[in-house]
């Protein structure tokens, strides 16, 4: 953890003002009760809205309780439903769906934007700025906005379908309609934050490996993934976990489009969303706790899955 | 040359394309707000900007309490904002340039606190919040987020760089005390990383959603997005005075982001290959 | 899709030591009320209650209100107040799912305290006891109700050759069967016609809304997969292989356009459907009528008001109500906003009789009026929140899928079962 750069107190308080003094307990104690204050805010608040709210949903979980009425030690027996409940396991399918079909292409525009970019081109801050322009919107007011765009009838989209002379698409009502409406806000939101972590990666690797690969009369495609990908790697890693973490914890963009059940066939009902309409508009605080272990131990899996798959693919 | 320039022409070509979709919503936004909603549900519906801009946020000011919410998010965000940078600067500081005992295991829990999904703790936090007495009231939001992982680890990696040892030697010999050194020596230097920090953090909180929207249960003390979400709930016949208030939620982060958007992209990308 | 770490989990990851400590201190313990000083906070939702007669209360009550309109999910934020102690409400709008907080009883005023049931016989009686919970303990004040008939479109009636006077839609349509035969007639008319604008607001809720039995009796026994709850599944199919319906989600902008297109000239619906079909269909104004439902009179809605054990002054709450849901404040509430008396005295006041533009100048109390006063009394239990989704959710599968209905039928009942044994009721 500690760089070597890092300079230890202890010598320099040694020969200032203390100087002729032998350290006491005292003066350790001073020595370091800055260093120990200074950090303490985390540590303090961790533990109090950190730590023990992870206890106490352990509690919780073995219980059946509204939040009102009194307690009622139920055992494994809430563990036992989430197991069997068929709404959790489409909530956590949705959920994997949506992230697949957001993360795959999102990571993939990224990346040719990045390289894009990473060319000799003008107006780049310009560009990377309206890349950039979604990540920092409001997620509510974004989900509204698009809503307009899918709405099955007078919807912006179904307007263009019909322009086209195609024919329209009940977004908001077909399950995977309303999981690609999902999955576009997604991709529409983080696509530029990802470009840009890519273009950074990009500026870091030394040209005269493009150089080389040019030599060896390389075409753009070859160099990209010869070149490019690999020495990304790292990069390409960092992504791929923040969009699990971020996928799996999908709830804004549903809550706001189909609302609290998840729309038609609950298809836009994410693990979050059935957490939150299990313990908070449904009262079952018990349950919804239970829900939160179970989010934990998948998202704990996909971690994983993924760390393996990626340093698998790498080698 | 002609296929250098051919490439080059494409190049843009994409960029355009991907840039008027990344805007494309915030036009639609803007069309609709200025327009009725009868003037959206035609076909082919209208896409230039109406003259109903100002009816339209007559009518949000009227079914929300729209200067209300905003100044509740207001509020939370800059003292949030605030908490983050002085807190977090200052463990950084800490744990990049000092030793001492059990430095290493603090770390370690620090990066560890990472792992937990926030999600897992919604439920119980509400009732914590529920025995003390916070919820509906805005130190349930604040408090929580005062000080975080990310903020220290990430600025932690920035000091380790910026802050030169030679410096910190100099105001040590000159009898500065470990507070005085974070001020006088660590701070000057770290102002592009605290601008960073703070708008990350600003529009993060300006944002959020899900927990706001579980304890916020005062309804005189709602932040914009839970505002805007039962606006949205409640009036969604009415969409043009819908997007209004969208817009109205959306203008002023998006101005806070361009101010410092140069300076915030550069430093994304080099935390995030740091890191 | 997030830098790091989550959005939350950023704000969440730490936390404030000095300050956060002060706070701590500071905040005090036990529930604080929504009400500021010595004003009584009313919760409600748009439309819920007439904002006249709120703001008269002081003058013709002598207490004061502070109305607070609660927007989103009103449940939730109410149980959430609950559970959290604070800003609860003196007083709280209560929906027509009020059996679901009478496990949670406690948490109110029991109205007869100051004696409500003086007043009981002012009230339709299907509707009071409704407000009642299975101990006796009375938590919700009848407001409105919402008798359910059939709104149409003239227009589009007469272009496919069907009645369009109310009297003889009325006879022409007298049964669900006879209804799904005038949709049939409707589409070869009119290509793409529909006569429900989603399957289940409009068919399976409504056919519902009709019977006496619905998904458990008052012992606690699941009555859901009976033969009552499975004609109204069947009716639904049928719409649905028939494609009689448009599919849209109900009162968002797809159903605005469908109600003004004329996709959908006819559903069944409760009487404040208007409030929603007025502003989302203002080109319609004019060709809608009104009459008795396919299948006979039923009830979809209609709220309560009820007063929480946290209001310091529940006998001022009392008296406020009783103003508030007089039958003469009920007639003008209906005028005002709409709502539909529970109280059957109002349908012979005058100010109920106006006709109405919306409806060519038909007089709708009539109608609906009748309705209230027929519908049979039922029973609404505290587990029909958790029940009733899975019916939606098989449906909606059935109708978006193409799943086979009697396979979507069993998935749902065992789901409802599921949900039961969690909930410890079964």
């Amino acid at each position: 953890m500690a760089t070597t750069s890092t300079t230890t107190p202890t010598t320099l308080t040694g020969t200032g003002r203390q100087t002729g003094r032998r350290p006491s307990t005292g003066g350790r104690f001073r020595r370091y009760l800055p260093l120990y204050l200074s950090i303490s805010p985390f540590y303090i608040i961790f533990a109090i809205f950190g730590l023990f709210p992870i206890g106490y949903s352990l509690y919780l979980s073995f219980h059946s309780w509204d939040g009102i009425g009194p307690m009622k030690f139920v055992g494994l027996a809430e563990f036992r439903y989430l197991v069997s409940d068929t709404q959790f396991w489409l909530s956590v399918k949705n959920t994997v769906e949506i992230w697949i079909i957001s993360t795959i292409p999102m990571l993939f525009l990224a990346l040719v934007i990045a390289v894009i970019l990473n060319s000799s081109i003008r107006f780049k801050t310009a560009y990377r700025i309206a890349f950039f322009i979604p990540n920092v919107s409001s997620l509510v007011a974004m989900a509204i906005v698009f809503g307009s765009i899918f709405a099955n009838n007078f919807g912006l989209l179904n307007g263009l379908l019909q322009a086209l002379g195609l024919s329209q698409v009940q977004w908001l009502n077909d399950p995977w309609g309303i999981k690609i409406a999902i999955a576009v806000m997604v991709i529409w939101q983080w696509t530029g934050y990802n470009a840009i972590i890519y273009l950074a990666g990009l500026q870091a690797i030394p040209t005269d490996l493009f150089e080389a690969a040019k030599v060896d009369g390389a075409n753009v495609v070859q160099t990209f993934f010869r070149v490019t990908v690999p020495m990304l790697r790292p990069i390409i890693l960092f992504t791929v976990i923040t969009s699990t973490i971020g996928g799996m914890q999908i709830f804004t963009q549903s809550q706001v489009l189909v609302g609290n059940t998840g729309g038609p066939g609950g298809a836009g009902m994410t693990m979050v969303l059935y957490l939150y309409q299990q313990a908070f508009t449904k009262n079952d605080f018990g349950y919804g706790a239970a829900i939160g272990w179970g989010l934990f131990i998948i998202l704990l899996l996909f971690s994983i899955i993924n760390w393996r798959v990626v340093q698998r693919t790498g080698k | 040359m002609t296929q250098a320039r051919f490439a080059r022409v494409l190049a843009h070509l994409v960029l355009i394309i991907g840039a008027l979709i990344s805007l494309f919503p915030f036009y639609w936004m803007i069309v609709m707000a200025t327009n009725t909603t009868g003037d959206i549900f035609q076909f082919p519906p209208k896409l230039t900007f109406g003259s109903h801009l100002l009816g339209n946020i007559r009518n949000v000011l009227h079914n929300i309490d729209f200067f209300g919410s905003f100044l509740n998010t207001l509020l939370v965000a800059v003292v949030t904002t605030a908490l983050v940078l002085f807190f977090d600067s200052l463990a950084a500081f800490t744990f990049a340039k000092y030793d001492f005992p059990g430095k290493r295991v603090l770390f370690i829990i620090l990066l560890a606190t990472f792992m937990v999904p926030s999600q897992l703790s919604t439920v119980p936090l509400f009732v914590l919040m529920a025995h003390i007495g916070w919820v509906g009231s805005l130190p349930a939001l604040i408090v929580p987020g005062a000080v975080n992982a990310f903020g220290i680890f990430w600025m932690r990696q920035y000091i380790q760089g910026a802050v030169h040892d030679d410096l910190l030697d100099a105001g040590r010999l000159d009898g500065c005390n470990f507070f005085r050194l974070y001020r006088q020596v660590a701070i000057p230097v770290l102002r592009p990383a605290l601008a960073f920090l703070g708008i990350f953090t600003f529009v993060t909180v300006w944002n959020d959603y899900l927990w706001p929207l579980v304890v916020l249960v005062n309804p005189h003390r709602l932040t914009l997005q839970v505002a805007l979400s039962q606006l949205n709930g409640l009036y969604n016949t009415d969409y043009s005075m819908v997007m209004a208030g969208t817009l109205m939620a959306t203008v002023p982060l998006i101005l806070v982001f361009l101010l410092g958007a140069r300076q915030f992209i550069a430093n994304l990308a080099a935390g995030a290959i740091k890191a | 899709m997030t830098p790091l770490i989550t959005r939350r989990g950023f704000l969440k990851g730490g936390a404030a030591g000095v300050a956060g400590a002060a706070l701590l201190g500071a905040a005090g313990c036990g529930a604080e009320s929504a009400s500021a000083g010595s004003a009584l906070s009313v919760w409600y939702w748009t439309g819920s209650i007439s904002d006249t007669l709120l703001g008269n209360v002081q003058k013709k009550v002598g207490v004061k209100l502070e109305p607070q309109k609660i927007g989103g999910d009103f449940k939730s934020k109410f149980m959430t107040s609950l559970a959290g102690r604070s800003y609860v409400p003196d007083i709280t709008g209560i929906n027509s799912d009020v059996a679901t907080y009478f496990p949670d009883a406690d948490q109110f005023v029991d109205l007869r305290k100051f004696g409500a049931d003086k007043v009981k016989d002012q009230y339709l009686d299907w509707k009071w006891q409704q407000g009642v919970a299975n101990d006796g303990r009375m938590i919700g004040f009848p407001m409105d109700t919402g008798p359910t008939a059939l709104y149409y479109r003239t227009d589009i009636f007469k272009k496919a050759g069907l009645p369009t006077d109310p009297a003889e839609v009325e006879a022409h349509l007298g049964t669900w069967d006879d209804y799904l035969a005038a949709g049939k007639k409707l589409q070869a008319a009119i290509a793409g016609t529909c006569i429900a604008s989603a399957t289940v607001n409009d068919i399976f809720d409504q056919v519902m809304a009709q019977s006496s039995k619905q998904y458990m009796d008052r012992q606690n026994h699941f009555i859901g997969d009976q033969a009552h709850v499975r004609n109204a599944w069947d009716i639904s199919v049928k719409v649905i292989k028939s494609n009689l319906t448009a599919k849209t989600v109900s009162l968002t902008a797809d159903w605005n356009a469908v109600m003004t297109n004329g996709k959908v000239p006819c559903f069944v619906g409760a009487v404040w459907m208007k409030n929603f079909l007025g502003p989302a269909a203002p080109k319609t104004k004019g060709m809608w009528r009104v009459c008795r439902a396919p299948g006979g009179a039923g009830n979809s809605g209609g709220s309560f008001l009820g007063v929480t054990k946290y209001c310091k002054r529940p006998e001022d709450a009392y008296n406020a109500i009783r103003y508030l849901e007089s039958t003469k404040n009920q007639a003008f509430s209906y005028q005002d906003i709409n709502l539909f008396p529970s109280t059957p005295a109002s349908y012979k006041d005058p100010i109920m009789r106006k006709p109405d533009p919306f409806y060519g100048g038909q007089v709708t109390v009539d109608i609906f009026g009748s309705a209230a006063e027929q519908v049979k009394p039922f029973y609404f239990s505290p587990y029909d929140d958790a029940i009733t989704p899975a019916y939606a959710t098989e449906l909606g599968n059935v109708e978006s899928l193409g799943k086979d209905p009697d396979q979507a039928w069993n998935d749902c009942i065992g789901q409802i079962k599921r949900t039961l044994q969690h909930t410890g009721v079964i």
